[in-house]
């Protein structure tokens, strides 16, 4: 359709979460008018939320970073690109010659493209040396990963968002669908309205808890006795599917054994859920002919994350609800490019289509491709890299769009660590409160102006088509990260984002068929045969796994990191809002700022009363760790002896109250159980002049 | 089940109706209240198809298709009342249409210039006070394509129709406007919305 009003119309894939929608950004002047959903998007299919379609402002916001900046002195300076890259190259040659490469480190970012993130991995492994190279997921959905590779054998979702369609059932579990993944949330909300019997699974009584025929709220940290007890009812009231069992699985003999502990009576001495609702609530899965769960960050980010994950894929498996459509395993995750980071083996440990950095034919082929020797060593995961930096083993990180400083746990932690580098370089749209400790800061780009590919919760790559200039002298991730990279005497021999996703392909047997050209407009989900054949539902027949058998994972209950106590009686979980995305970067600069324009913390009406709180009152939270102070929002959402939070807002900082607990795997931090104390602040104090004269 | 389209055999499965069977057979007529993303309406009539034996035109978006059905999109009676209709639908509006508005197409691709029926307009009436979602009732033509978007794509329910007759409009909760309904600012209204009287902030200056 053609419309005078716009200049030029580029199809795209959004950059905020991890559902993937597919947008028609409108261009005149040079700025975005307008986003539209593209009709045609796989995930989205017309349809998209106010991040997507609204919140693009920030994209020409004044506060974009335009130029390179140096630190000289206690601030910084403008510097040209010769003179930064200079800058660059010369710290890390002389950090690598004086310490080694380990003593570097990167970061790729979730929020950057499937190239970006793969060179980036490149520059860490073949120009640095090091496999000193992680990314965001780390803090969100590496249980996920994890455990989906060990239960089932690959690390992606087993079907498509589209499988709520055909679902007669669905459980969600420690996910805020219409709030966090909004465009799925209403895709769900829709099947619910029109049959589809929900049970949601939060300690929060979510938007989605009204369209369920059922809503569990357990404690927060024991997610694993629910799914625990939901397995024991299926299997004592027969609801399992023994064919299933017997042929695509093995296992399953010790789960049947470890599930007798958790009967309903049990577990909801755990959860207190009541031993009724667990009951029924595993008939409404195990009776549906198709099924569905979808979990989020509230089943991740404990401290036994990853195992409550392998225990979700045994529910699925002892009912064989998985490997076909309707019946399939949604994890909702988080940002644009979760998957696709760490598709592209931007981790410590493995490299493309996770295949281990000790694996030596592997290592190989990349040797061969990169003409340089790689290491065989696992490198730091992200709270390894602060540790050491702590330690003084690392000496330069390379940081490039994340603001862990806001958004990763223990912030003191975080902030002493950057403190103690010796070079640190921020790569990013805007200065953060990661960027305060950095030496250099390079100007990026957002997803608005790149190209390449992202990969979302459906394992669909997506192409991402520029619709703006970068600003100023900002630049490409792609085109910083290559030519820092040539800079340091390691040429990647890329001229497009194109052309490395070919050597992606031919280094990649399960990406082997992807081309820029061949995703086009509707995607292709992995694994990608050579002839472009695509995946959308894994699992049909046999599981990646030797044998072609999952695995039954028999791992008992076992308590959070933290816990209520005298000193601090209350539980603090954290999540996201429907108007803002992770630490505000974007949505705070634009006029999303104006529907909601601060966090606050939600209390249920019994603890409020009895400390004294009402709507509105500023009120303190202490933790082990830190203390904020924000505003209270009495409400019975929240169950009595939990508060929620968010954490979008740099003013607040609640990542200061995270500890250092994290999943016992992959070390993804335990944010969503903290025990705190809450109280009214007292006004009064702030205005003492004397207190004023001293502060 | 087979049908004839404007003497073209069509196979098609059985419940879809004649207006995705015509689509599928490369034919088409202009529609203003159907939206693919939604359910089938059938209030505005402007998708009339003739088909042999029926008494007069009937809808293509809501009538389903039927074995042996002959259908003909060319119908000069259905055009004709096709296009009566967009004639009185653009005269209620005090302003005609902006030429990107499915309005304004239809009402080309009907050959419909200026309606010949002068008399009363909407009065102009907008509401900005949404950081990025304006109302400009005076364009609304009650096709109910925004209160369908909020109810069966986004689930927000926000949306109302509301007055009879000429009075008809569109609201946000109780009168209340975006803000202070159960508006979740997904846009979805403003992106159905065939002439604009729900639309973004940033394009009303455009």
């Amino acid at each position: 359709m053609t419309d005078e009003r716009f200049e030029t119309n580029v199809s795209t894939t959004c950059g905020y979460c991890g559902v993937g929608c597919r947008l028609e950004a409108h261009v005149r002047d040079g700025r975005i008018v307008s986003i539209s959903p593209a009709l045609d998007g796989p995930a989205n299919e017309g349809h998209t939320c106010l991040k997507g379609r609204f919140a693009h402002q920030f994209s020409r916001s004044r506060e974009r970073l335009t130029a390179p900046l140096i630190r000289e002195g206690g601030g910084f300076r403008l510097a040209s690109w010769e003179e930064a890259t200079a800058r660059i190259v010369s710290e890390l040659i002389r950090i690598k010659s004086a310490h080694g490469p380990d003593a570097i480190a990167g970061l790729a970012s979730s929020r950057a493209t499937n190239e970006d993130c793969y060179a980036m991995s490149r520059l860490m492994r073949a120009t640095i040396g090091t496999n000193n190279i992680d990314n965001c997921s780390r803090v969100c959905h590496s249980p996920t990963s994890f455990a989906l590779r060990r239960s089932l054998g690959l690390s992606g979702a087993t079907g498509s968002f589209s499988d709520f369609d055909a679902a007669d059932a669905a459980i969600v579990i420690g996910a805020n669908p219409t709030e966090a993944h909004p465009v799925v949330g209403a895709r769900i909300k829709q099947a619910t309205l029109r049959g589809l019997k929900l049970v949601t699974i939060d300690p929060r009584r979510i938007e989605l808890a009204d369209y369920s025929v059922l809503h569990l709220a357990p404690r927060p940290g024991t997610n694993a006795a629910v799914m625990l007890g939901l397995c024991h009812v299926v299997l004592r009231d027969g609801l399992t599917d023994g064919a299933f069992i017997a042929e695509r699985t093995e296992g399953f003999d010790e789960l049947e054994l470890l599930l007798a502990n958790y009967a309903p009576a049990a577990v909801e001495e755990i959860t207190g859920i009541p031993a009724a609702d667990l009951e029924a609530a595993a008939h409404v899965y195990g009776e549906a002919e198709n099924a569905c769960i979808s979990w989020g960050l509230g089943v991740t980010e404990h401290k036994y994350g990853s195992e409550v994950v392998q225990l979700i894929c045994d529910l699925a498996l002892m009912t064989g609800k998985v490997g076909r459509a309707g019946s399939a395993l949604l994890p909702l995750r988080g940002q644009n490019n979760v998957q696709g980071s760490s598709d592209m083996g931007a981790l410590p440990d493995t490299y493309t289509a996770y295949r281990p950095v000790s694996d030596e034919q592997v290592s190989q082929s990349f040797e061969e491709a990169w003409g340089v020797p790689l290491s065989r060593q696992k490198g730091y995961t992200i709270p390894q890299m602060f540790d050491a930096a702590v330690d003084g083993r690392l000496k330069a990180m390379w940081i490039f769009g994340e603001d862990v400083a806001q958004t990763d746990p223990n912030t003191t932690h975080v902030v002493h660590a950057l403190e103690s580098l010796e070079f640190l370089v921020c790569q990013d749209i805007f200065e953060t409160e990661t960027t305060k400790f950095a030496d250099v800061i390079l100007p990026a780009s957002a997803f608005l102006e790149k190209a390449g590919t992202f990969i979302n919760a459906e394992r669909r790559f997506q192409l991402v088509a520029p619709a703006l200039d970068p600003p100023g002298s900002a630049k490409t991730d792609f085109e910083i990260i290559t030519s820092i990279s040539r800079a340091l005497g390691h040429d990647m021999g890329w001229a497009t984002p194109a052309e490395a996703m070919d050597e992606i392909a031919a280094l990649t047997p399960e990406y082997g068929g992807v081309s820029h050209e061949r995703i086009g407009r509707h995607g292709l989900q992995w694994p990608v045969a050579a002839d472009g054949t695509d995946s959308p539902i894994l699992y049909e027949r046999e599981f990646s796994l030797p044998g072609g058998r999952a695995r039954f994972a028999a791992l008992p209950y076992k308590a959070p990191g933290d816990s209520a106590d005298a000193e601090f009686p209350v539980i603090l979980i954290t999540g996201r809002r429907l108007q803002h995305y992770n630490a505000g970067t974007m949505t705070r600069r634009t006029a999303n700022i104006e529907l909601v324009d601060g966090d606050w913390l939600e209390i249920h009406p019994d603890d409020a009363e009895r400390l004294w709180i009402e709507t509105g009152d500023r009120v303190s939270v202490r933790s082990r760790f830190g203390r904020i102070e924000t505003v209270a929002r009495v409400t019975d959402r929240i169950e009595p002896g939990h508060v929620f939070t968010a954490f979008h807002f740099p003013e607040i900082r609640t990542n200061l109250l995270i500890g250092p607990s994290a999943d016992i795997n992959t070390s993804c931090p335990e944010y969503k159980v903290v025990a705190v104390d809450v109280r009214p602040v007292s006004e009064a104090a702030a205005h003492t002049p004397a207190l004023a004269a001293h502060s | 089940m087979h049908l004839t389209i404007d003497g073209h055999t069509v196979e098609v499965e059985p419940e879809t109706t004649i207006l995705t069977a015509l689509r599928q057979a490369g034919a088409n007529v202009p529609t203003l209240c159907f939206d693919e993303r939604q359910a089938a309406f059938g209030a505005c009539r402007v998708c009339l198809v003739g088909v042999e034996g029926a008494p007069g035109p009937l809808p293509a978006c809501t009538t389903p298709c039927r074995d042996g059905m002959v259908v003909d999109t060319h119908d000069e009676t259905s055009r004709r009342v096709a296009t009566a209709i967009v004639e009185l639908v653009l005269s209620e509006l005090p302003v005609a249409p902006a030429p990107h508005t499915e309005l304004a197409t239809i009402a080309r691709s009907l050959g419909v210039v200026a309606p010949r029926w002068p008399g009363a307009t909407h009065p102009v009436d907008h509401d900005t006070r949404h950081p990025y979602l304006a109302f400009q009732h005076e364009l609304c033509i009650s096709c109910g394509r925004c209160v369908r978007a909020c109810d069966e794509v986004q689930g927000a329910f926000a949306l109302t129709a509301t007055g009879r007759g000429f009075t008809a409009n569109i609201t946000a909760g109780l009168d209340s406007g975006f803000l202070e309904s159960t508006c979740v600012s997904c846009g979805a209204c403003a992106d159905t919305c065939p002439t604009d009287a729900i639309t973004e902030n940033t394009l009303l200056a455009l």
